[in-house]
């Protein structure tokens, strides 16, 4: 009976794991395999030559990697912070708002339904320099116009407000589905004591919205660790190498230069650093379940 | 505006003003072919001369076309199946080293002993042949493909402001600053505008002309496999430090944020007097749509120092044919070519706005039209231009060159430290593949 109750798992969870393997593990191994190699073409043949791990050793002196890994941090930390922020704002005024409700929502989340080329291309042209929107308005307020996405002092803070504006509905769907589903009774509770306003927010809200807030940043993060597109499209990781991060990176080693071993073992380094921000995040969340 | 049948009869017309068929020995019912291209501001022109080519021999051509980096792409997952998707690639400069090194292109004459280019065809810089055994690009080795655009930068400036200030086109360096300086009142007008941007092949690109312009390069002797680098040479100092000071003195505040879009734009809403760009943008120039400047932009070969010639660097295209592809489509292919490359073929190429790869239509009186006054700068400086790697691992020495032209334009880090340190980079690269190579001295 307990021997067939095993098989019967297994028949069960085989095809399923056999899946996760082909379409997870698989690739993950090739992309091993390669990054302890060097790739080269004759012959309109490959040949791959051991490196050992000279690959992942030239990877600390490398000054695209360096300059990335910084930008990255920059990048995640301040386009998530705002993120996070902004969507939590948004999100507890929708939460009290009582007409209208669908309609905020929708405008709110305008931003994230928008392709991320046509974002590119309304964001380049907001922030031309000759053109631009932001510095005729600028110019009216008598400020003087900035190159915003050329300029090493404002690129990459530029970038990372577009970001803001693209993200921040995905924070604000999430933290909003939070705040919808806490119970009510502790709000009721707090009212009869005569609890303020941010009494709620701080001991009721918080506490109480502290795992979808810390999933939701932990969504973010690594989303954000993995921008490309909007570096691509803005600043080519340009000027210089102020708006380079990580997943530009590794397009322009792997892709651009062609060097697939080298390419591979950048790609490894960053699926492990991404790993190990979502394990901390997650671990963060979990510590007050575990001290319980 | 012309509707695309008039277009086409126009061109069609236009071929047969030259007392000859269109098509030679197109006729043959051929394969489908598949070509792979990059949308550039010349594939329009490409398109057209392709539907001409169709509508006369009743072959079928299919265009994939796809933006630059996506090109490469594309190329590279086909060129290294078992079995290609893309019959003729459309190769960058950039990369059809990568594709000759790697084996992925069959010359053409092995498809087709007869087939021979046209004694009128430019074989810029040589790179249409190719010896595998002594991997060098001369012409003592096959004929691996087939030039479609010979693109080179050109001196494009403002006829009208040179007219009223009674100046003639500047042959030098000294005169291009002299001239820009003078026209220079920003932000209403830039004496220049330079495409200092970090890109794929942008800054680099722009710079070449100022480097070898002035008698510098990054290596010492390709055709002879010296590539020892010699970007950091007095000479390449002269030429960042003139690069950089006509920016500051005369050039656009943020030259190190510009690419090519930008420089179009400044140029055709008349806010420069001055650009070196790539010859494909032309046609949009006298474009009443998009130029604010019609007719009054003219075209001049890329200044030089005293005593040398103008060197553009080449930013061509060059179409070779897929190694992995069935024979009757390479044959397909190699007609295709044999018909492109006829002066019919080149003529229609100029009529649809693009820039002919043969030397026949420099001579006819087209050339002399006012619409086609770019003409007489590229046949001018087309034997000049200079092809800057001929190496398969270029893919890795441009970034180099993209990154560190790019801080020393945007006041990262000093001219000297970046050629020094640009060199060492290069260098490093040349090393690891194991090319005869070495450095000079570091600059001070």
């Amino acid at each position: 009976m307990k021997q067939a109750g095993a098989l019967s798992r297994w028949a069960t969870f085989g095809p399923a794991l056999f899946v996760m393997l082909a379409l997870g593990a698989l690739p993950l191994a090739n992309l091993v395999y390669t990054s302890f190699h060097t790739v080269t073409w004759s012959g309109g043949q490959a040949t791959f030559s051991w490196a050992g791990l000279a690959h992942y050793r030239a990877l600390p002196a490398d000054p695209l990697l360096r300059a990335g890994f910084f930008n990255t941090i920059v990048f995640a930390v301040f386009a998530v912070g705002g993120q996070m922020l902004l969507g939590f704002t948004l999100a507890l005024l929708c939460s009290r708002v009582r007409r209208g409700r669908v309609l905020y929502r929708a405008l709110f989340i305008l931003p994230i339904l928008i392709p991320g080329i046509v974002i590119g291309a309304i964001w380049k042209l907001m922030l031309n320099f000759d053109f631009g929107l932001i510095n005729q308005i600028t110019d009216l307020a008598g400020i003087e116009a900035r190159n915003w996405l050329g300029d090493k002092e404002t690129a990459l803070a530029s970038v990372i407000a577009v970001d803001i504006w693209h993200w921040t509905p995905f924070c604000f769907l999430l933290l909003l589905a939070g705040l919808e589903s806490l119970p009510q009774d502790p709000y009721e509770a707090a009212k009869i004591d005569g609890a303020s306003w941010w009494q709620e927010l701080r001991y009721i809200t918080l506490p109480l919205m502290a795992p979808a807030i810390m999933v939701t940043f932990a969504f973010r993060l690594v989303i954000a660790f993995k921008v490309f597109d909007e570096i691509y499209l803005l600043t080519g990781g340009g000027p210089g190498t102020a708006t380079e991060v990580l997943s530009f990176t590794l397009y322009q080693r792997f892709f651009t230069e062609d060097r697939a071993g080298y390419g591979s073992a950048m790609a490894i380094a960053i699926i492990f650093l991404c790993s190990l921000l979502l394990v901390a995040a997650l671990s963060v969340r979990r510590r007050p379940e575990t001290a319980a | 505006m012309a509707t695309r049948r008039q277009t086409l009869a126009g061109m069609a017309a236009a071929s047969l003003t030259l007392g000859r068929p269109i098509v030679g020995s197109a006729q043959a019912k051929m394969a489908p072919i598949t070509v792979v291209i990059n949308q550039s501001p010349w594939f329009d022109s490409f398109r057209k001369t392709v539907e001409l080519y169709e509508k006369e021999s009743g072959n079928k051509v299919e265009l994939d076309v796809n933006p630059f980096a996506g090109s490469l792409e594309k190329q590279r997952n086909s060129v290294r199946a078992k079995q290609g998707q893309y019959d003729l690639l459309i190769m960058n400069s950039g990369w059809f080293a990568e594709m000759y090194f790697g084996g992925f292109v069959e010359a053409l004459s092995d498809i087709d002993p007869g087939f021979k280019l046209d004694k009128d065809i430019f074989t810029l810089g040589d790179t249409v042949f190719f010896d595998p055994v002594k991997k060098t690009m001369a012409p003592g080795g096959k004929l691996m493909s087939m030039p479609i655009s010979p693109l080179i930068p050109v001196l494009y400036y403002r006829g009208d402001l040179y007219k009223e200030a009674g100046l003639a086109a500047p042959q030098t360096f000294a005169e291009l600053e002299a001239n820009a300086k003078k026209f220079h009142k920003p932000p209403k007008m830039y004496g220049i505008v330079q495409r200092g941007a970090r890109g794929p092949a942008t800054v680099s690109f722009d710079f070449y002309p100022y480097l070898y312009g002035m008698g510098g390069s990054i290596f010492k002797n390709q055709a002879a496999g010296d590539y020892t680098v010699t970007l950091n040479s007095e000479q390449g100092r002269a030429a960042l430090d003139y690069y950089i000071r006509l920016a500051r003195e005369a050039g656009h505040p943020k030259t190190a944020a510009m690419d090519q879009a930008d420089l179009i734009q400044n140029m055709v809403t008349g806010k420069t007097a001055h650009v070196m760009m790539v010859i494909a943008a032309w046609s949009q120039m006298d474009d009443p749509q998009k130029s604010a400047v019609v007719d009054k932009v003219e075209f001049a070969p890329t200044p030089h120092g005293p005593n040398l010639p103008t060197a553009p660097g080449l930013g061509h295209w060059l179409g070779g044919v897929a190694r992995n592809v069935p024979d009757d489509r390479k044959r397909a292919t190699v007609e295709f070519l044999r018909w492109y490359q006829t002066k019919a073929a080149q003529m229609a190429t100029a009529q649809a706005g693009g820039i002919p790869v043969s030397a026949a239509p420099y001579r006819e009186p087209i050339a002399q039209e006012r619409r086609f006054r770019w003409m007489k700068a590229i046949a001018e400086s087309l034997p000049h231009a200079v092809s800057t790697m001929n190496f398969p691992e270029a893919g890795e020495v441009i970034p180099i060159l993209e990154l560190g032209l790019n801080q020393a334009i945007a006041g990262e880090i000093a001219p000297v430290a970046s050629l020094n340190s640009m060199a060492e980079q290069i260098h490093a690269v040349m090393a690891k593949y194991n090319y005869n190579t070495g450095t000079l001295p570091k600059l001070n």
